[in-house]
Order: structure tokens, then sequence, then C-alpha cells
């Protein structure tokens, strides 16, 4: 994957004077970032302003969750910061990322900030100022490390991601602000269930000419899926003929792997998977069916409801109601005859006073 | 449908990919209760691009020491609340810095088996749609996604409803005129998931598929348990699961609970209706009586008494607003079209099992 790293070795950054008796300043730190952040940097590169600044690359924050000892963080946003840079200086919208970061933390009360980004792999003395100021007490992350995430954005090559961590190091006490020392850490890109639907969609998408697609309703996907289980059995099943055939090699642990798939089929008499299946399917039949029909008595409730009913002007009103009523009490009931007993008899206590009224004579034929 | 379809300004709805995984995580990360948040984007020439999205501050249950509900109900209504509107419009200025499209073109919520369609909504997509007539609402859903398939859907609101709505007239005489049934009220628009070149450029390192190429075979069973086939993320293999039964058990309750809105709703028709009857019975007796008395002054050679009296004595009762029964059959239907879905896929995945189960 993109951004996942197995095997790192963890370095323990020199302790800065402040951080002495912090455990969590030399602990090793893990980042996990969620996808919606690496999408969120990626469309701020995108977005970046050509003319104003020279540089390419651009900056924002990363906001997520910081385990309790403070050894695992997780992004799960990052908002952009606008930012010059120049040759010789670099200016970064410091109220802006105080106010971003307020709204931000408003609708994610759980979150903190964790550290920045950036869309180029590049460290210079540039990304140590601002690093500075992002692990700093009062703007920053302090007393915990802040974070670094470098994503290389450059059209035509893939995109690969870097996370750092810093510490100080310095000999001339005037060049402090400047100076640090970027440690690289491990970090994965972590994908939940939940969000493999939307990735699922997003990644049909980019797989298309226009990189854009629709979404699709569920039984396209289950054929799409269904298609693409057939092509991968068929491959294996190609695989274990051949093998058969002696026309190739065949591997034990493949063998032994395929045996131990194949005995989870459970052993049940034909009978019996019979028997559940008629009477499962005749649920689900029977639920769907229950549905449509509860659609069509709504539905013409509905119509009915405000039908127009030539020839009675204003008592059309009136006379609708009761039909309603009847249509509800017939499905409440469950169905045509008993339904239909118990509604005449409600209405005929319900109107007790009305009977004089004659427009109600040509709706008892009506029916 | 397909006639209101020409009125609507744009033609579909077309959602970064950003906005696809924003909406579904702060959906997924505030389930079960409802998540509702802000759109931005553009309108392009028929296309509505939708390219940001941020979601609304939360309310804090512990202080409001409220339950579940009412941080779903204070949420759903979010999207109205004046602070909210003021946070919108100060994420959107800052938004406008970075370079981020700076209109606001809707709202999102979040849903659990279809069951968005409410007051609510209502409110909440008529508040957008009367500013600004490029606004769509999104709605995800939750539970539906899990299940496979993504679902995202986008809706407003008809013009014809917009207008009815605005009129705040609901009566059977006012729904008879404009013909207006609970099928006009939302206006589904198709969604369109647009990916920018850098992102296709990273999901294409996403795993894809095993390649079709000789690959090296493994050595030992733990060879393979070590190092797992990556699943690709599209297309995705959770669509195959079979356990639908929670999901039908789900909707069948929530159908339930529509019944149950729809009789009180008539209940209180019926009530209505009796008033009504009562009222115009008493305004027959006094016209009768009053008719007899007129003709005792008549024989008395007396002035005759005023006979249109009766409309100062008499008030009639209001009619209830058939906007609740009228979202209520939209729901149903929804509902019902939903279990459709799940039947569909379902027969088709158990008359696999069984094909597999029971080899001809």
């Amino acid at each position: 994957m993109a951004v996942d790293q197995e095997n790192f070795v963890h370095l323990t950054r020199p302790l800065a004077p402040t951080l002495l008796g912090f455990g969590a300043g030399s602990a090793p730190l893990t980042v996990n970032i969620q996808p919606q952040s690496v999408f969120s940097i990626i469309d701020h590169a995108v977005r970046r302003d050509i003319n104003g600044s020279n540089s390419n690359r651009v900056i924002g924050a990363l906001v997520g969750t910081r385990s309790e000892d403070g050894s695992e963080v997780e992004v799960r946003s990052a908002f952009a910061i606008p930012h010059v840079e120049t040759d010789d200086q670099v200016e970064v919208d410091v109220d802006y990322q105080k106010n971003m970061l307020a709204l931000t933390l408003k609708a994610a009360p759980r979150e903190q900030l964790l550290g920045w980004y950036t869309t180029s792999h590049e460290l210079n003395s540039f990304s140590a100022l601002i690093q500075n100021f992002f692990a700093s007490p009062e703007t920053g992350t302090f007393p915990h490390p802040a974070v670094h995430l470098t994503i290389s954005s450059d059209a035509g090559s893939a995109i690969s991601t870097k996370t750092y961590v810093s510490a100080p190091v310095t000999v001339v006490s005037e060049r402090a602000a400047d100076t640090c020392l970027f440690i690289e850490v491990p970090h994965k890109l972590l994908i939940a269930d939940s969000d493999r639907s939307a990735l699922s969609t997003v990644s049909s998408a980019a797989h298309t000419e226009a990189r854009a697609a629709p979404v699709v309703s569920d039984i396209e996907n289950l054929a799409q899926s269904l298609e693409v289980v057939s092509d991968l059995l068929e491959r294996v099943s190609g695989f274990v003929g051949e093998v058969l055939d002696e026309e190739r090699d065949g591997s034990h642990a493949l063998g032994q792997y395929l045996m131990n798939a194949l005995s989870l089929a459970p052993k049940v008499s034909n009978l019996q998977i019979e028997n559940d299946f008629n009477s499962h399917i005749q649920d689900v039949l029977m639920v769907s069916y229950l549905a449509n029909t509860i659609r069509t008595q709504i539905d013409l409730s509905q119509r009915l409801a405000t039908a127009t009913i030539v020839g009675f002007g204003g008592e059309a009103g009136e006379k609708k109601e009761g039909e309603e009523g009847e249509k509800k009490e017939g499905r409440e009931g469950g169905g045509g005859g008993r339904g239909r007993g118990g509604k005449r008899g409600g209405r005929g206590g319900g109107r007790g006073g009305n009977q004089q009224r004659e427009p109600r004579e040509p709706r008892e034929n009506g029916e | 449908m397909a006639d209101v379809q020409k009125d609507v300004p744009f033609k579909s709805a077309q959602v970064e990919a950003l906005v696809v995984i924003k909406i579904v995580k702060h959906c997924s990360a505030s389930f079960p209760t409802t998540a509702t948040g802000s759109l931005v984007g553009m309108d392009n020439d028929g296309v509505l691009e939708i390219t940001n999205a941020f979601p609304f501050p939360t309310v804090d249950v512990a202080n409001t020491d409220g339950h579940q509900n009412d941080a779903s109900s204070l949420a759903a209504a979010a999207p109205r609340a004046k602070a909210n509107i003021a946070y919108q419009n100060e994420m959107i200025k800052h938004l406008k810095e970075v370079n981020v499209d700076a209109n606001n073109v809707g709202w999102y919520t979040s849903a659990t088996m279809g069951n968005f369609v409410s007051l609510n909504f209502i409110e909440n997509q008529y508040h957008y749609q009367r500013d600004n007539d490029k606004t769509v609402a999104l709605v995800h859903d939750v539970s539906r996604s899990s299940q496979g398939a993504l679902s995202l859907r986008a809706f407003r609101l008809s013009p014809e409803f917009m207008a009815a709505y605005k009129e705040g007239k609901f009566t059977t005489e006012s729904l008879q005129k404009s013909k207006l049934s609970f099928k006009d009220i939302l206006v589904e628009v198709p969604v369109i998931v647009h990916d920018s070149h850098l992102l296709t450029t990273f999901l294409h390192q996403m795993p894809t598929l095993p390649e079709t190429a000789e690959v090296p075979l493994p050595t030992s069973l733990n060879d393979i348990s070590r190092d797992p086939a990556r699943l690709p993320a599209n297309p995705s293999f959770d669509a195959l699961d079979l356990s639908i039964d929670p999901f039908l058990e789900k909707t069948c309750d929530l159908l339930l609970d529509s019944i149950e809105a729809h009789y009180t709703d008539l209940n209180n028709h019926q009530y209505y209706q009796r008033q009504l009857t009562r009222e115009q019975f008493k305004i027959t007796q006094w016209q009768t009586k009053r008719k007899a008395e007129n003709a005792a002054r008549v024989a008395a050679k007396q002035a005759p008494l005023p006979e249109d009296e009766w409309q100062r004595l008499f008030k009639l009762p209001q009619e209830p607003s058939r906007l609740e029964g009228m979202l209520n059959a939209r729901q149903v239907e929804q509902y019902s079209k939903q279990v459709d879905g799940f039947t569909a896929a379902i027969t088709s995945k158990m008359f696999a099992v069984r094909g597999n189960l029971l080899p001809e």
C-alpha cells in the first residue's frame, strides 16, 4: 500500500531540556492515517496557488486523536493553511491556523492538533521553523511531539508519504528557532470497515477514463463482485487442473491451503438444506410482498385523500376521509374479510350523530 | 418524475471523492446518532460539483443530559440552527482563502435504512433551497453501506412542493388544486463520484486484483497466512455477505413505525371530521331554529332576524395539515423499494448457495 511500512527501526530522539521528565518525549511513536486526511491533503495540493508563491508545496495542519500514553496518534482530518514561501523567508498565516483549528475542533471536540503536513519530501530550514512553531508550547502540541507528514505530489510519479517527529539540535542559541532534527517514524494507512464501501466507489471511478463513476445499486455491485469471484475461482481451478494433468509442478502449501478451505463446507443433509432454503426464501419473499402491499395501500389512501369526487362538491373532503379510514383499518386487520367487518362497526359508532346528512348516502352505495 | 427533472436547474450532482470519504467518515463515526454537515462547491454547466464538505458542530450530549434521541434530533435540526449558519459562513470564508469553492451548495445527513424522509429533512432543504435554488441534500445511508455498495443519494425539493410549502397550506383543497402528491415532494438527482488526477494516482497504488502473470509459489502454509492476498477496494467482496435478516428485520420495524404514524395521522383527520360534522350539525340546527323563529316573526308581522349570524357564533375547526401523511407515504415507498432491492440480491445469493451445496 502507498503508505504502509512494516519493518521499522525506532531511533530515540535526543531529549530536549524542557522535555526531561516526560516519558512521552522519547517513546516510540506510530502514526495512523485515515484516508480522509490523505484525500484532503491531495485536494489541497491540487488547489494550490501557482502564482502567489514560488514554492511548489502547500502546508496544512493535521488534526486527530492521540492515545493515552501518547505512543500512537491517529490523523483524522487535515485543513489547509495559506503560506507564502520565497527564497529567504516563509510566511504562515498564524491567525488563520488558530481560527480554523477552533472551527474544526468545534465540530469534533475530541480531536486535537497533531502536527502539520506539506506536499513535498524536501526538508529545509523553513520546515524546521514551521515544525518548531507546531511543536511549541503556546501554539502547538507540546508536551507531545508534533508530527510532520510529507506527501510527494509530483505529477506523473507515485505518491509516497513519510512521517517525522523532531528533536531540537543546535549549538548556537540564536539558530534554535530554525533548526531541528527530523526523525522518521513509522506510519500506516488505516482503513476502517465503514470506509470500504466509499473507497470501493471512489476507486471504481479511478479506473475509468473520465475519472467519474455513478453510484451503483446493490444489485449491480453484487453482479460485479460475482464476476470477479468467478474469475478468481476459474483461475484457481485452472491451476489445479494443470497440476493434475502434470503440466506444471504443484505446491504442497497451496494444496494444503485449498484443502483447508474446502473442508470448511458444512456437512448438512440435502433434505435439510432444501428445507432451510425454502423456508428462508419464503420468509424473504413474504416480507417483500407485504412491504409492497403496504406501499400500495398507503399510495391508495393518499390518492383517495386528495381525489375529487365529481358531484359532491364541498363534501368531497368528507368522503375520502371515511374511505381512508377503511383502507387503514382493512390493512391493520391483516387482509380482506376480517378488516372489513371491523371497519364497518367502527364507522357506525364514530358517525352516530350525522346520519341525516345526504352526501353520506352515495358513499354507502359507492363502496 | 421525468418531467419534473426538466425544471431542475442541474442534471446531476458530481461529488468529489474527498466529499464522499468525509461524509462517510463523519456519518459512521457518529452512528447511530444522526450527523449533518454542509457542502460547498459550484454549479458548472448543469452539473452541480460538490468539492468539499465539513461537519456541523456537535452538541455535547453530556451537557444537555439528554439521551441518543435528543442528540439525533438536535443534529437533524442543525442545518437550520442560527449558530450553525454563522459557523457555516465562517468556515466558508476560511475555506475561500485556500482556494476551495466558496459557495454553499447544500447539506448532507446520515440515515439508517432509508429513514430520512421527515419534516426535519424537508425544512432543512427548504431552508437551503429558498435562498439558493442550486442546492442539494446528500443522504448517506450508513446501515446500507455497511452491507456492500455505498448508498449515497442526492435529493432536492420539487418546485411545486417549494411553492406549496411556502404557502404552508396542505389542506385537502389546496392539494386537490395543485395536484401535488407524495411522489412529487422529492426529486432524486443522479450522483456521480469524481476523482482528481492526483487522487487517481494515489488510488492506483491501492491493492488491485492479483496479477495475471506467474506468481512465485508459497513454500509453506505459514507463508500464505503471513502474507494474505490483499483484496482490492473495488469491486468489494463485502457485497457477497449472506446475512440479510437483520436488515430485513430493521426495515420491517421501520415499516411498522410508519404504519403507526399513518394511523395517528388518520385518527387526527377522523377527529377533525367528527368535529366538523358536529359543528355543521349545530349550525344546521341553529339555522332551522332561526328560520322557524323568523317564520313566527313574519307571522307576527315583526322584522325577521338576520340569518347569517351563525358565521360569528360557530367556528369551524382547522383542518390538520396533510403534509405529515404525505411524507409518511413517501417514506413507506422508500422502504418498500429498499426491501425489493434486498430481496433481489438475497434471492440470487441464496440460489447460489443452494447450487453450491446441492450440486445437480
